[in-house]
């Protein structure tokens, strides 16, 4: 029988209560692998659930594509990306997630508004299998929390963990308590954040956090530009890039996020608090028609290669198009 | 110190990862490999010290035979010149100095709280990598920027590898049976990591390495001295964030950058011979770095008596040391190249009998150091 370390445990002390050593991913979409990525590179093991073997092959090979990147630009070495990519492990199985010291559910439906009942589900999998002290998060942007946290038996160890892409740039997380929320569960996502290197933003439950809400208005505002013609998306981005520092303006800002995302978190502030200000532009509703999504699909407010954007020179009728 | 003898040696690595792992070797060459989850240092000093209590694998009968524990603490700031007795004033300068060295103080310091919690009545010492730095001259010490950053930040140079410095040119001067305080000498710790010391008269005087182990000799993946101007335009040019470029001058640099074969100078040389024109660039680089050093050493002290080699590619690979050498003749060095020749891991002086300055491979042995400051730390001595 090989030598194992209790052996020479002075103490044979078990794992100490709050210790953080494995994190759980429901969905490992372009965020969910930028999360998983993250939490891998500071040490902590990950399991994330997905659809299919297929699927999660695919996912394995998009972060290990990612990783590849990072040493082409100076930023790890292949050892390390060994290293990160062996503390990933996909599983189809809810069940490999009972030794999870932390959850954080990062499904990303398509369907706007659709998916309430799809992270409910989730949340019920999750409680089934997990240990009691396990803290269990959702990294919605603009769900309600306590939405979601009504369908657990103990909804006290629920919050919201938003995580803002690029994950790995965004030095905070927004972290949302419910009316339910006590301070043990509040104190170890604040310890996991810490241990990722994210600096906590407390904030009270409120559809969009700061971020989403301030994001997708000042797209919106910059749709109302864009459509009485007061100037063109490059223009407007410039303005606001120098103005507010920013790397990003909007528009470039929601080819990246996926003009698609955009038009759902509108959708969903706007269910939820009824105001104009974030009622989608026509421009944006056209847009997800058109599929003219951004960044990942080539083409959305500018022209796209890859990580390279080019400046639409047609009519906004034609969506920046010379023809339509 | 009255006897020296080696019980065991070994390491903790990968603490808090996945893969975490104790090697272990007794004096007797029976050796422990054993992996598993060390979810901190304090639980992987424990397994350490149940390791040394171990009636199959341990040296000790129980832990109150150790009498003393030593630290290798990297940074010491301007704080320490000695090594010192780890008291809560020190605990206190080291987490204060813990901006200086972020990747290795805190861990040092956890080492230290950890034996304080398992060893409460234990004495406990701190041998410093950057003491023996800390006679350096302040025309030498100084960088040439503004002096208020100095002030505020603590921004100078500092040393590393003071503890390898310091035994390899003490027990050069043991093997000749020279005075150290009469003696002007030219240490290179030359491994992975490497750096230069100019210790003039038994004192540190000028040294490679500066505020971070970047500065100096050019290394296996550290890139040593560069114009920090070219770096301000790569920055640019390949629009990456500072973070990434310290990863390129720390781990894709130096030995590897250049060759684009490996760290490992075995695997250099090997290419080089095979016709590698990049590796062959590399194996000169490195070598040709040190000799630059050497000779602004001998200027800096105002001459040279003796160069010792020490550090893996120092002790072991004859080719470097010989690059190094050649041509250093008008300096007084009359070196004997057949005796160099497959010279590896020993104690041997390699320049001829009638050499005026007379070249030395002295393996370095930190631990012993280590082990020797905190013996006479402990038996209330003063170590500087």
């Amino acid at each position: 029988m090989s030598i194992t370390l209790d052996r020479f445990s002075l103490t044979k002390q078990t794992k100490s209560v709050g210790q953080i050593q494995k994190a759980g991913l429901i969905g490992c979409g372009a965020i969910g692998q930028e999360i998983a990525l993250l939490i891998s590179q500071k040490g902590i093991e990950v399991v994330f659930i997905d659809l299919n073997e297929q699927l999660i092959e695919a996912i394995l090979k998009s972060m290990a594509d990612q990783l590849d990147q990072i040493i082409n630009r100076w930023g790890m070495t292949g050892s390390e990306k060994k290293l990160v990519l062996s503390r990933i492990k996909g599983s189809v199985s809810y069940q490999d997630l009972s030794d999870c010291d932390i959850i954080i559910e990062t499904i990303n439906s398509q369907k706007p508004g659709a998916n309430l009942e799809e992270r409910k589900e989730v949340f019920r999998k999750v409680e089934a299998v997990v240990k009691p002290e396990t803290v269990i998060t959702s990294n919605t942007a603009t769900m309600m929390i306590s939405d979601l946290a009504v369908v657990l038996d103990h909804p006290e160890r629920s919050l919201g963990m938003h995580f803002i892409s690029p994950v790995s740039k965004i030095n905070l997380v927004e972290v949302v308590s419910h009316f339910y929320t006590n301070d043990e569960s509040f104190q170890i996502v604040n310890k996991f954040a810490g241990m990722i290197g994210k600096k906590v933003i407390k904030i009270n439950e409120s559809p969009g956090n700061i971020s989403t809400r301030m994001i997708v208005t000042i797209i919106n505002e910059a749709c109302a530009i864009l459509t009485e013609g007061v100037a063109s998306v490059a223009d407007v981005d410039k303005v606001m890039m120098e103005v507010t520092g920013n790397a990003f303006g909007p528009f470039e800002m929601a080819d990246r996020y996926g003009v698609d995302k955009i038009h759902k978190w509108m959708e969903n502030l706007y269910r939820e608090f009824g105001e104009l200000k974030y009622k989608p532009s026509p421009i944006i509703r056209r847009m997800v028609r058109a599929k003219m999504f951004g960044m990942r699909v080539g083409e959305g407010f500018y022209k796209w290669e890859g990580n390279l954007k080019t400046a639409k020179t047609g009519s906004i009728k034609n969506l920046g198009r010379e023809k339509f | 110190m009255p006897q020296v003898e080696v019980l065991a040696k070994g390491l903790v690595d990968k603490i808090g990862l996945k893969g975490a792992l104790i090697k272990h070797e007794r004096n007797d060459g029976k050796q422990l490999k054993v992996e598993g989850e060390i979810l901190d240092h304090k639980s992987g000093i424990e397994y350490l010290l149940g390791i040394l209590i171990d009636p199959e694998y341990g040296c000790l009968t129980n832990l109150n035979e150790i009498d003393a524990v030593g630290h290798r603490v990297v940074h010491g700031a301007e704080d320490f010149s000695g090594s010192v007795a780890i008291t809560t004033e020190v605990i206190k300068a080291l987490e204060k100095s813990s901006d200086l060295a972020p990747l290795h103080n805190p861990p040092n310091l956890k080492g230290i709280y950890a034996m304080q919690q398992l060893l409460p009545d234990v004495p406990q010492a701190g041998v410093f990598d950057t003491a023996f730095h800390q006679t350096m001259p302040e025309f030498s010490y100084l960088y040439g920027i503004p002096y208020s950053l100095y002030e505020k930040y603590k921004i100078r140079r500092y040393g590393f590898h003071g503890t390898s410095h310091k035994y390899v040119s003490a027990r050069a001067c043991g093997i000749l049976g020279e005075d150290i305080s009469t003696k002007k000498i030219v240490t290179c710790h030359l491994g992975n990591g490497a750096s230069m010391a100019a210790i003039k008269y038994g004192k540190s005087m000028d040294t490679s390495m500066g505020m971070t182990p970047i500065e100096g000799v050019m290394m296996g993946t550290r890139c040593g001295d560069l114009d920090v101007g070219a770096l301000f335009h790569i920055i640019n040019k390949e629009d990456i964030t500072v973070k990434i470029a310290n990863t390129l001058v720390n781990k894709f640099s130096g030995v590897l950058g250049v060759s684009g074969i490996s760290s490992d100078m075995r695997d250099v040389e090997l290419a080089a011979e095979k016709g590698h024109h990049r590796a062959a660039v590399a194996y000169q680089m490195y070598a040709y770095r040190v000799k630059k050093y050497v000779g602004a050493y001998a200027a800096a002290m105002g001459g040279v008596d003796i160069i010792v080699f020490t550090g893996g590619i120092g002790e072991n690979d004859s080719v470097t040391r010989a690059n190094v050498i050649e041509g250093l003749e008008f300096l007084g060095v009359d070196f004997d190249f057949e005796l160099n020749k497959g010279l590896r891991g020993k104690e041997m002086i390699l320049s001829k009998p009638t050499s005026r300055v007379k070249v030395l491979v002295v393996p370095t042995n930190e631990e012993m150091m280590i082990a020797k400051d905190t013996y006479t730390i402990v038996t209330g001595g003063v170590v500087n």
